[in-house]
Formats: C-alpha cells, structure tokens, sequence
C-alpha cells in the first residue's frame, strides 16, 4: 500500500512540471480521437514503446550512472518467448509476457552478477559483447527459427484478438502500450524515491562513499539490472505481437541498444521525465524526417544527416540532455 | 516559469503538430498508386537506386505512347481499361529494416490509398510488408525479392514475379554437373574431384540463412563436400575471420550470398588473404551491382554470379536492347538483375490493371491469379509470368528462369557479364580455374 502511494505521490515535483504532464497525459489518451494518419499512430506506438525503453534503461543507466549498451538482448528474449510461445503452443500474450519478464531477470542476474565487477567502459563493451554473443547465438538456433526469425501469421488468427493481442487496427495496441506506459511511470516514480533508488544514487555519486554506509553496491546494481530488463522485455513481448515478425538482426541488434540509451540520454539520464522526453523527440523527428525528405529523389540520405545534426547540437550545448537544458534555466530564474 | 511553460509548449507541439498535420492521402482522380517499398539509404543503397530507376523507366513507359517499343504497355498512354489512368508510383525507403518497412507498408495502405504494393528485395522486409498486405487485403507484387518461404504462407494477397532461390541454386549445381561432364562451353570435362569441395558464406538475414540451407541440401543432392558454411552480418565493417574460416576449409568452389557492401569487402578480404579458389560464385545481389564492378575492377574477372538478366541478353532479345538502351540513358548503367526485375514488377502491375480496369482489390486479386504475361513482352529472359494459384507455392511466378553470368574482360578492356549457363545460351567461353585478382 505505501508503495502504491509512493507511486503515485509527484508532490516533489513542481506545478508547471506537473501541469504539463497531465497536458500531455490527457493528449495521449484523447489522441486516437483526433484526426490523424495511419503513419501518425505508429509513430505514436513507437514513441510509448521508446519511452518505455528508455524508462527501463533510466533506472540502471541514469539513477544508477552504468551504462549498458546490450539492452537489446532483453528486447529479443522478450519478442522470443511471445513469439515462440504463441506460435509453437498458442500461449496467450498475458501468459507469455510475464514469462518471457522472468527468463530475462533470470538471464540479467546470470551476466549481471559478473559484469558488476567491472565499472565504467569497461561494463558498457562487456553488456555489448554479451548481447551480441546471445544474437548470434539466436540466430544458429533452429528452434527460435535461427536467422530467419518467426513469423506470426496473419491468417492464422481472426482479429481481435485480445488475448493474443492480434488486431488490425492499431489503436488496440496504441491503447495497451499507452496503459504500460502509464504504469512505467508509475512504477519508476515508486522506484526512484525507493530505499533502492536512493542507493543507487549514492552509487552513481561516490561508489567507495556508498559502500562505506553499509550499501552492498554489487547487488544494488544486479537487483536494478533486473528491473531494467523487465521493463525492456515486456516492451519486446509487446513488440513482436504489434510486427507480428521477429528475427534477431531486427530485434536484437546493436543499433536497438544504442537507440535506446540515445533516447534516455538525451532526453536526460537520471530523471523521470528524461527518456520520455528523448523519445518524444527522437522518434516523431526521424520518423517525420524520413516521411518529408527520406525517398524524394536526389535528398536521398538527408533526413540522417538532420537527424544526426540535431542530436550533436543537442549533445554538444547541454550534455545532461534536454531535461538538463530546462534545469539550467529554472537554476538561472532561480538565481 | 515562462520559460519551461515554453518548452512544454514546444514538446506538446512536437508531439501534437507532427501527427496531426500529416493528412491522410487524397485519392486524385485519373491515377492509379502502387507504393513501393525499396532500401533507398543504407548497405543496400545502391540496389535501392537501381530498382528505383528500374520502376521508374516501366512507369513512364506505361503513361506514355512509345510506338518504337514492342510491348503492350508501350501501346497506350496510361491504362486503357481504366480510361487511361497513369501510374502513379509513392516511394519509400526501408532501409532494409522489417519493422520499418511494415509500418510504411500502413501507411501506404491507410494513408497515401494506394491500390497496390510493390516491393521490397530484402526478403525480410517482404515478409513483414506482405503480412500487413495480407492483413488489410491490398494485393502485392514482389519482383526482387528470392527467400522461398515467401510464397509458402499461403498469402492470397502476394504474387511474385521473380524465380526464387530453390531454382538459382540448383542452376549452380547443373552448372558444376556440367563442368564434369563437359558441357560447360570452353571448358574441357573437369574431374569431379577438382571441384568436389565447396564452401559457402551467406549474410544472415531471411535471404541469406535461406540461401546457405539450399546450398547445403543440394550439395548433398549432387554428391559434394560442403566443408564450410557460415553465416555473417551483411553490415560487418570486418570480414577476415570469416575469410580467414574459408580459407582454412580449402575449398574448391566459394558460395556467397551477399548484399552490395559485403560483396565488395568480401572479395577485398578474399584477394588481401590470397585466396584462390577454382570458382567463386555469388547469389547475385551484390555480385551484380554496378558498384561492385567499378570498385574491384580487374580482380572480378572470372567470378561467377547468377542473375535474371544481363546486357548480354539483348542479342537473344530486341526488346531488351531497346529498353536497356532507355535505362542507360536515364542512368549511365546497363540493366541488370534488380533494375530489370523491378521494372517487370511495375510491367506486370500494369498488365494486371489493363486486364481487370478496376482498382477494385479482389477484382485485381483475379486478375493476377488468371495473368499470363508472354515472354515477348518482357525483358528477361523467362517464358512469361504466370502464378501458381494450388499446391504449395502459391503466388509464385511459375515460367521464370535464371541465367549464371562470369565477369570477363571484352575486347574494349570494360570488364562485362557474359552467360555462361544455361549451357544453349552461352555468349563466351568460361573462365576456369579462377585466375586470381
């Protein structure tokens, strides 16, 4: 009960923060209302499943300052287990989700507990290493369909499908990814004012400090690794029901780690608000980019120079990211 | 205050203004839309650039009245049957990304109407395309993309034009049958044993996994050793390992199925190791691009690569000559295996128009289950296109064929692709052994 209140307690947070957040909150949930494309909605699922993304990565990323760059690996035991489990056994989404959760915790604490030994560039090559050892491995088994990945068919099942979560109209999904979100943020709230979550803070600051009151480092960052990996799994599980096709190079390639640290990161690691910000960002931005410009004749090619540009004028003027762009101005009202 | 009220106001509108102002597509009168899906940024650009200007070339043959051209779609301007509606083609670029090309796939269905889809060369993002196809009932004509899983799904809505890789591949082992028993022209009877060994590195999306499980099951079929094969990722900025595992197989006869950038970087690591096989032989692809030829040079020559269609093929075909001639005009480039195959992807879309004069889906989707396209009035080389509409290949084009080219030098110093099988068709003698880069 105190954690519920916990999560849903924003007090700390100042008015007009949270005066936007419901603004945005209340788009969110009136948007398939409005007017809008086809290409508007996926952008849409694709912004709620980054945000969620790069929530899960803020936890270990940001409040705890390891920057893992193998999340990937998550997405794909994630987008595996719905996949295999409903193809081969017609496993419900609900039943598979939570499942494909627990073999990821269970794959994080396997690797987590020995890459915990190592600290700074050092962890972040290692969480690479092991992520692309575990596609590569994925894509030689034959029982997960090796690099040819499954398929789930569309003319196999009748949508709707609520328990399979197989629909022909994106706004079921719009709305399920939309309720993860919602509880994301809720969760993450609950995590970030946590015994937990003031650990690993302390951590981020002054590892030796921390461990000198009494905090054992090593399993405080196991234990959020695991909570990261949950987050990004059950994305991937959602993922795979929403492309209704997987394989590894899509799913779990290293591109996908490092688009989602880029969304925490530049939203601004380390805050609730952060990667819902990078997401809400990144994703309609190179999505738009690519519409506009990415297939006209002769500009082929722009859209990922101006993408790219805007992240390193974003990197370069505040490194926090945007949420530290907004903190530098409220410290100069302040002042 | 103002100031973070002013960046809610910019995130709400990035948000807010980018969805909402994108409006859904009008259905202008007189056009008909086919969406085409294509890799026109990443590894696979430059094949994304040729299948574009492929597309193009057909498109503009089809809206306009070209008498000097022996083909039906040159005979009108625009679509008789539909009162002379032009094609109207809405590109998009994949990246070769799946999950990409399904959500543009959506959009090209929801948005942008398009009465048809047509795409995608990677495999891979054909399977995601087709399925959302499928979903929403929208017909789609696949002209490049070879996985053979892909018309064994069953889709009602999916028709391919291009023969697939089961067909490519057997063509290679009938090629090496017949460098044993002497029917390769220029070449005398090879031992079995010369050539008995193979290995095969194949890059590991839908295509390319696919690709190293035909080379293993008919390696077995015609009695060779498959000593390697491996699987890579097509994006590798480093391939000696690979390489370096080849080399170590001692093999006779090198398999590749590789996209344009590892094409090149293979047979770069190839030459900076030294290796030398007797054949080496790609899954066209990135073999065939023009990008390959202009950046290895000389060292191609004797390489072997499969395709549907060569410049050769203009001296068996007039008509091939004649649109070959537009395309290298538009480009600078002769056709080839991808360019060729999407322009008689638009080609059949056009004929499946003319023939139902409706935009009507499953008015179209009868028409392209009844279509028989002569051979005349293609580019390629196949006997027509027809698709299967029983059995276990449904939607497969059931009249094409490939061709296997080798990189030869020609009298005026340009390195070319002469044919090399099917064995009648011959243009040259075949290089062999592999004389080195």
């Amino acid at each position: 009960m105190e954690a519920i209140k916990s999560a849903l307690d924003f007090s700390d947070f100042p008015r007009t923060d949270m005066f936007i957040a419901g603004v945005v909150s209340v788009f969110l949930v009136c948007f398939p209302i409005f007017p809008h494309s086809s290409f508007a909605m996926a952008t849409m699922i694709q912004f709620l499943m980054f945000s969620l993304y790069g929530m899960g990565w803020n936890t270990i990323g940001g409040y705890g300052g390891q920057v893992d760059l193998g999340k990937a690996q998550y997405v794909g035991i994630g987008a595996y287990t719905a996949a295999v489990m409903l193809t081969r056994w017609n496993v419900p989404f609900w039943v598979s989700m939570p499942m494909g959760m627990f073999f990821a915790v269970c794959w994080s604490f396997i690797i987590g507990y020995p890459l915990f030994r190592l600290k700074g560039h050092y962890f972040a090559i290692a969480t690479i290493a092991t992520s692309l050892v575990l596609k590569d491995l994925f894509e030689v088994w034959d029982f997960v369909g090796a690099a040819r990945g499954l398929e789930i068919s569309p003319i196999k099942y009748s949508p709707p499908d609520f328990l399979r979560l197989i629909f022909k109209q994106d706004v079921y999904y719009y709305y399920i990814i939309l309720g993860f979100f919602f509880l994301g943020i809720l969760y993450v709230n609950w995590f970030r004012k946590s015994r937990l979550g003031f650990q690993l803070r302390s951590i981020k600051d002054n590892e030796d400090v921390a461990r000198s009151l009494g905090i054992n480092v090593h399993w405080a960052k196991v234990k959020t690794y695991a909570i990261a990996t949950a987050f990004v799994s059950m994305v991937g599980s959602f993922h795979a029901c929403y492309i209704k096709n997987i394989e590894p190079e899509d799913t779990m390639s290293l591109d996908l780690s490092i688009l989602i640290a880029l969304m925490a990161m530049l939203g601004g690691a380390g805050s609730l608000w952060g990667p819902i910000i990078g997401a809400g960002v990144l994703i309609p931005m190179k999505s738009y980019l690519k519409e506009w410009l990415g297939a006209r004749a002769g500009l082929v090619g722009i859209d990922l120079i101006i993408y790219a540009i805007i992240i390193m004028l974003v990197s370069a003027v505040e490194p926090r990211g945007i949420w530290g762009i907004v903190e530098r101005v409220r410290g100069r009202k302040a002042r | 205050m103002k100031s973070v009220l002013r960046f809610g106001a910019f995130f709400v509108g990035i948000l807010a203004i980018l969805v909402l102002l994108c409006p859904p597509g009008g259905f202008a009168a007189g056009e008909v839309k086919i969406g085409v899906i294509y890799p026109l940024t990443g590894g696979a650009a430059a094949a994304g650039r040729e299948l574009r200007a492929g597309a193009e070339l057909a498109a503009k043959i089809a809206n306009s009245v070209m008498p000097d051209l022996p083909m039906t779609m040159a005979r009108n301007s625009g679509i008789k049957s539909l009162g002379g509606a032009k094609i109207k083609l809405i590109f998009k670029d994949h990246e070769g990304n799946p999950t990409l090309g399904a959500d543009l796939a959506k959009k090209l269905i929801l948005d942008d109407k398009v009465d048809g889809i047509l795409g995608c060369y990677h495999s891979s993002v054909t399977k995601t395309v087709s399925a959302v196809c499928e979903q929403y009932g929208v017909p789609m004509i696949n002209g490049t993309s070879t996985s053979p899983a892909l018309t064994k799904r069953g889709f009602k809505w999916f028709w391919r034009t291009t023969p697939h890789d089961r067909w490519f591949t057997k063509d290679l082992f009938e090629l090496l049958k017949g460098l044993t028993e002497g029917k390769v022209r220029g070449v005398r009877a090879v031992p079995k044993k010369e050539i008995i060994n193979v290995a095969s590195a194949c890059e590991k999306t839908e295509w390319g996994s696919h690709v190293s499980r035909l080379i293993a099951s008919f390696a077995k079929e015609y009695g060779f050793n498959l000593r390697k094969s491996l699987l890579y990722a097509a994006k590798s900025a480093d391939l000696s390992s690979e390489v370096r595992s080849l080399k170590a197989s001692r093999a006779d006869v090198l398999l590749f199925a590789s996209y344009t950038s590892d094409a090149i970087l293979m047979v770069k690591t190839l030459k900076a190791q030294r290796v030398r096989p007797k054949i080496i032989w790609g899954q066209d692809a990135g073999f065939e691009k023009p990008e390959f030829r202009s950046t290895l040079g000389d060292s191609i020559q004797g390489i072997l690569t499969r395709t549907v269609f060569l410049p050769k093929v203009v001296e068996i075909k007039a008509l091939a000559g004649k649109v070959n001639a537009l395309y290298k005009a538009k480009t600078g480039n002769d056709l080839g295996g991808a360019s060729a195959r999407a322009f008689t992807g638009v080609q059949t879309w056009v004929h499946v128009l003319e023939k139902v004069g409706s935009t009507k889906p499953a008015d179209i989707q009868g028409a392209a289950n009844s279509i028989n396209i002569p051979g005349s009035e293609l580019v390629v080389p196949w006997a027509g296109i027809k698709f299967s509409t029983s059995g276990e290949e449904l939607g497969q084009n059931v009249l094409g064929s490939g061709l296997i080219g080798q990189y030869q030098k020609g009298p005026d110093g340009k390195m070319g692709l002469e044919i090399i099988y099917p064995f009648d068709v011959a243009s040259a003698d075949m290089i062999f052994p592999f004389p080195g880069y």
